[in-house]
């Protein structure tokens, strides 16, 4: 099993988190350690309009992310009732995890198309990892605005553990 | 094991057919569906630009600087397309420089599964229903919700769009893109559903 990227938003709509296993060209050791913030600073200078189509950040790949699993979480709460949740779906490419929690903040994670179903993993990160070293650290502040997000040494190692030796 | 309800969209987004088989959803005004299925339409569109990019690896160390730098410019539909010229005036570097990034543009990105076009969302699941979207080669998308645990939606599907060639595309007075109005369409979709059910 394969987890391409893991994402987390907050329920502003912020993306607080993001996290991608991409193995990059150019450095992948300096990837693995970088932070949300200084990784999404890297492909900003990218030029503007290649082959037609303008090149995607990573910034712009999580609002998209957010439109799909908002649009669908909706879709679902509509014609299922207030208390259906969205859980997956899947292309021919990619499969879409999503979980979220009472207090509205979402976690998804785009893996390869065999994995199983992977609302328990991200209801385990979300209770193992995120409440243990986010929610309870007294340094972390409550909310993120202006997207500084979860910087937090111990969370972004667990969760590299979690996926790298749990998952895979 | 139910089919809840089926909706079919025109390559346009515009929702033409939309009936319900057996109770098990919550019913929704006309405009809701409307709404539902241009959403739906431009859900679909996203969910195929989001697919991730596996980056192949390159040997060419010139081109590393460029490629680097832009992840995301290989896009799924135009992996074979020729670089327009424009683009080359982007690039600060020579124009061999530019030419050789570009052709490292095209091939340093591979999809998960190399040998499948990139589609939208094909199955989505949600506690109380599955939503199986088929697609046609001519952009009509046939939307239908089952029950999660429902399996054999293929056969479904196939036989649904076999009924929409026959009994809709075949009807003289049927105007494309337009509203599916066709009565034996109905009756034969129902009857068909009604016994497997």
């Amino acid at each position: 099993m394969v987890v391409y990227s893991f994402y987390i938003f907050d329920r502003h709509a912020e993306c607080i988190y993001k996290r991608r296993w991409l193995p990059r060209p150019s450095s992948v050791v300096a990837s693995k350690s970088s932070r949300p913030t200084s990784e999404a600073s890297a492909p900003a200078t990218a030029p503007p309009a290649i082959l037609g189509q303008s090149a995607r950040t990573t910034d712009d790949d999580a609002k998209l992310i957010f439109g799909t699993v908002f649009s669908l979480r909706n879709m679902a709460r509509k014609l299922g009732g207030e208390d259906d949740n969205f859980v997956t779906y899947r292309t021919s490419q990619y499969r879409l995890h999503y979980y979220e929690t009472p207090t509205n903040i979402k976690f998804v994670m785009l893996t390869d198309i065999k994995s199983p179903s992977m609302r328990v993993a991200l209801q385990q990160i979300y209770i193992n990892l995120y409440v243990e070293y986010v929610v309870k650290n007294p340094l972390s502040p409550a909310e993120h605005p202006g997207g500084v997000g979860v910087n937090n040494e111990l969370f972004e190692e667990s969760l590299e553990q979690f996926v790298t030796r749990v998952l895979s | 094991m139910s089919v809840f309800s089926l909706i079919i969209i025109n390559k346009a987004g515009g929702l033409v057919y939309q009936r319900e088989f057996q109770p098990g959803l919550r019913k929704l005004s006309t405009n809701d569906y409307l709404v539902l299925a241009g959403t739906f339409h431009g859900v679909h569109a996203i969910t195929r630009t989001i697919t991730p990019k596996l980056p192949l690896t390159v040997t060419a160390p010139a081109t590393t600087p460029t490629t680097a730098s832009t992840p995301n410019v290989t896009s799924p539909s135009a992996t074979s397309t020729p670089m327009p010229s424009s683009a080359a005036a982007t690039s600060s570097a020579t124009a061999a420089a530019a030419a050789a990034a570009a052709a490292a543009a095209t091939t340093t990105h591979s999809f998960p599964n190399p040998g499948v076009p990139a589609t939208g969302l094909e199955t989505m699941e949600t506690d109380k229903f599955r939503l199986t979207c088929f697609q046609t080669l001519t952009g009509t998308k046939f939307l239908l919700f089952t029950d999660p645990l429902m399996t054999n939606i293929d056969v479904i599907m196939k036989k649904i769009y076999e009924l929409y060639a026959d009994f809709v595309m075949k009807n003289p007075f049927y105007q494309l893109e337009m509203p599916v109005r066709c009565e034996s369409f109905d009756r034969n979709l129902t009857g068909w559903l009604r016994g497997r059910a």
